[in-house]
């Protein structure tokens, strides 16, 4: 044969053969819906979990907490872009870069970069609510170009997670020379340029936000070629891309009803993944109308135990989230590692009652509601009104404490509204959701008497979880005593602690290695692929 | 003529300042702290926010915000998002051509094929077709446009998969493609929130046209046309439809802003990435800068198709010219 007919044969039979090969490739791409417009990507000026989650692919931190979510000590902590690291004293961590690790643009990552980001941090005028989660990172300087010491100002056990969480490394050649108030309207905020499994491709405003994978990833090359977040704000639009098949993946599935839809459409699964948030009716123990005062209802503890036990919180929890939701002792989430395995304790109305009548509230008015020296038992519970779940939570409890004799008087409130009442204290029951820190020590903010006239709205004050929460947060292992205060803040009754739910995720079944990161949901899609054989036109990228 | 013009600009001046102050100092008037949303998940220290203040302005007295916002108005220097960190300029003009697009289309069908359907209406005054399109349309006035997206979004998208379900374009789509495949991708992502809009919107249009025509077709100048033999079509189109233009002309400059403000639930329904939704976010999160920014385009548009709406009326009918 000619050698021009056999290479014209070779090439005609690896055409023949290349779709067959495409079909078994396990690359593709994902479209996660999403809710807000993620074109801001960029560690310290990031607002909103759309450009947290977007981030975090661009962008790696020193290392990562592990499957434990354990923030104390550095045990379990997978390596990002320090390839390993040592103590050097009690009050220093000297970090190792890894060596192939590079920026989008083919810089090396150095110290350099580790020691101008950590200054950007730290810097209130920069990044204010970030220095201060820092504020006990006294040092960070660089020993050579790939090994950095981050000093700290006092032992405790949480400084490996504060100097690997909390920071984003990002470019120092890209940035140094950009003053920190330009760099919102600069082109490296246009098209950012990170050193993580993804890099960024395009935004259209209020639309997408294209990444593709970066191929040279020193971690391994990810497995799905392009990730693209689609924005819809409306929960219902949301869920018609989804389900009209024009997404792939969307995170927090509410109300239940639609998680029976996803569950009827056979291209789609469920995942549930343990999550940061909390739910709960937090009592305020100062009085609505004069916060120097104690509040005339609140201020008892038998009152707010009573209005605890009167709820059925599981099946509220369970009504509102779906089978996976669990009921919390003490404020925590699901994957907070401190969290209590007990039951929590369950309704009992007939106890209310005697709780109630024992405080003083053995009266009852002709509608049935309690009086104790001629005032009625009415409380005011406040709510955002744009918040389904805090609204159905809202009417099952009014509807159950009116058993008891309780009249709650529900506030839907404006957004605004809602944080300056909540913030100024003009309440007497919050129904909060919040998402907490992996870290404990993010409960001196809401549960200490220090908190009083910061996060702690509620003005609960106990110095005995006071001198708990100091004594877990220097504690070498300091588990046992993080469930003491969980279980003190539980049994004075500062709230009643409602749900701790599992995030609902829709995901297209032809994924296969779906790992989901609670602190970070889409930060594991690099690991992603799709299922040989089960491509969708999409999958193929462009180029490929 | 002249001194005429004059006159109604400064009038249209004297409004637009108007409407802008009363605008500015009842957004500060409305409960919220427009940092509250900063600090909503992880609370901010007190240096941080007296920062923050400092950044935006708020620590300012009121009056010197006042001339503050003015001032940058006139400049166009409109400040920075508190939500978004960018200047308010850039987040207006990024949104506000999805926003004039749908408004446009919506727009420029209500006064063609609404005109048109107002015309046939009128000529079929009391006829079948004058009651059952006359039925129709305010059927489906009556219903909310939000309810209507979600119907065609069911039938259009969901169960015959001839639509996008929302977005204004497909984000798999190559950036690459030509020009004209990226307008029919438009387009089709277009067609059902301008759709749904239309459907709900041109009720109006043809009951004012139809309601005008009607006025003019029994005035005495058309049965004095009629009389001396003009015939039936020359007396619609160049003596009635004519005068019948006045009011519609005034409802088009009424109408002018809500290319962007009209279209806020249907763009929530469609994920239509337009300014109507970025402004009711703004003002839910008391983004100061960025609600003004919006409430000054919008006061702007009013004030502009008001102006424009009278010298097209002018033009029109010479009766209402100094």
């Amino acid at each position: 044969m000619p050698p021009a007919i056999r290479r014209l044969a070779i090439v005609s039979a690896l055409l023949a053969v290349a779709p067959a090969l495409h079909a078994q490739s396990d690359h593709g791409s994902i479209v996660v819906v999403t809710g807000q417009y993620p074109g801001l990507p960029i560690p310290t000026l990031i607002q909103g979990s759309s450009n947290q989650d977007v981030a975090d692919l661009l962008f790696l931190r020193l290392a990562r907490i592990g499957p434990t979510l354990s923030t104390s000590g550095d045990a379990g902590f997978i390596p990002q872009l320090a390839e390993h690291w040592t103590r050097r004293d009690s009050l220093t961590y000297v970090f190792d870069l890894d060596p192939r690790a590079h920026w989008q643009d083919g810089v090396p990552v150095t110290t350099r970069d580790v020691v101008f980001s950590f200054t950007r941090a730290r810097d209130p005028a920069i990044a204010p609510a970030l220095s201060d989660l820092l504020r006990s990172i006294e040092s960070v300087t660089a020993l050579d170009d790939h090994r950095v010491a981050i000093g700290f100002t006092h032992w405790y056990p949480s400084q490996f997670y504060d100097a690997t969480y909390q920071v984003q490394i990002l470019p120092a050649h890209l940035l140094e020379k950009l003053a920190p108030s330009a760099v919102a309207a600069s082109d490296f905020a246009r098209t950012p340029i990170g050193d993580g499994p993804y890099r960024w491709v395009r935004g259209v405003p209020g639309q997408f936000v294209e990444l593709a994978a970066d191929t040279g990833f020193f971690l391994g090359a990810p497995r799905l070629d392009r990730v693209i977040f689609r924005v819809a704000a409306d929960a219902n639009a949301r869920m018609n891309l989804l389900l009209g098949g024009d997404g792939d993946a969307l995170e927090n599935i509410l109300p239940i009803s639609n998680q029976d839809r996803v569950r009827a459409d056979t291209a789609l699964r469920l995942v549930a993944v343990p999550s940061f948030t909390l739910g709960y009716f937090l009592y305020n123990e100062r009085d609505p109308a004069d916060t120097a005062r104690q509040n005339p209802i609140l201020g008892d503890r038998d009152v707010r135990r009573a209005l605890t036990l009167a709820i059925d919180r599981e099946a509220m929890a369970q009504s509102i989230f779906g089978p996976e939701a669990t009921v919390p002792v003490g404020p925590a989430s699901l994957s907070l590692w401190i969290r209590v395995p007990d039951p929590a304790a369950r309704q009992d109305t007939a106890l209310a009652r005697r709780a109630l009548t024992s405080a003083g509230w053995n009266q009852v008015g002709k509608d049935g509601i309690a009086i104790r020296n001629g005032r009625r038992l009415t409380l005011d519970v406040i709510f955002p009104n744009t918040s389904a779940a805090r609204r159905q939570m809202a009417l099952q409890a009014a509807a159950q404490w009116k058993a008891i004799g309780v009249d709650a008087q529900l506030e839907p409130l404006d957004f605004a509204t809602y944080l300056d009442r909540r913030k100024a204290g003009r309440f007497d029951i919050d129904v909060t959701a919040v998402n907490q820190d992996p870290n404990p020590t993010g409960l001196t903010q809401s549960w200490t008497c220090a908190g009083i006239d910061g996060a702690n709205v509620g003005h609960f004050c106990d110095p005995a979880v006071d001198s708990l929460i100091r004594a877990a947060s220097v504690a070498t292992d300091g588990l046992a005593l993080w469930q003491q205060v969980l279980r003190r803040i539980d049994a004075d009754a500062a709230a009643a602690f409602v749900f701790a739910p599992a995030a609902m995720i829709a995901v297209h079944r032809r994924y296969e290695h779906v790992v989901f990161h609670p602190e970070s949901f889409w930060s594991g899609l690099g690991a992603w692929s799709v299922a040989p054989g089960r491509q969708l036109p999409r999958d193929r990228a462009p180029g490929r | 003529m002249s001194r005429w013009l004059v006159g109604r600009v400064a009038q249209a001046a004297i409004t637009w300042a108007v409407a802008l102050t009363l605008l500015f100092f009842l957004m500060r008037l409305t409960p919220g702290d427009p940092l509250a949303r900063l600090a909503a998940d992880r609370p901010l220290p007190p240096d941080a926010v007296t920062q923050l203040r400092h950044l935006y302005g708020l620590d300012r007295p009121l009056l010197a915000q006042y001339t503050s916002f003015l001032s940058g108005v006139v400049r166009g220097d409109l400040g920075l998002s508190i939500q978004f960190g960018i200047p308010v300029r850039t987040l207006i003009a990024e949104r506000l051509p999805a926003t004039v697009l749908l408004g446009g289309v919506v727009l420029l069908i209500d006064f063609t094929l609404g005109l048109g359907l107002g015309v046939l209406q009128a000529r079929d005054r009391g006829g079948r077709f004058d009651r059952w399109l006359g039925n129709a349309a305010l059927t489906a006035y009556a219903i909310p446009s939000f309810w209507i997206g979600l119907c065609f979004v069911w039938i259009g998208a969901l169960t015959w998969h001839l639509f996008p379900v929302a977005g204004m374009s497909d984000p798999l789509a190559s950036a690459a493609a030509s020009p004209w495949a990226q307008w029919l991708d438009i387009a089709h992502h277009l067609a059902l929130p301008a759709l749904t809009l239309v459907v709900a919107t041109i009720a109006v249009t043809m009951r004012y046209q139809r309601g005008a025509l009607l006025e003019a077709l029994d005035a005495d100048w058309i049965r004095t046309a009629r009389a001396k033999g003009v015939p039936e079509s020359t007396v619609l189109r160049r003596h009635a439809w004519r005068t019948a233009l006045g009011p519609v002309i005034t409802l088009l400059g009424l109408w002018l802003p809500m290319l962007v403000t009209g279209a806020v639930f249907t763009e929530a329904v469609f994920a239509w990435p337009g300014l109507g939704s970025l402004a009711a976010d703004a003002v839910i999160g008391r983004d100061y800068p960025l609600a003004m920014g919006c409430a000054a385009l919008v006061a702007t548009l009013v004030v502009v198709g008001n102006l424009a709406a009278d010298l097209l009326y002018a033009a029109v009918d010479p009766r209402v010219r100094p």
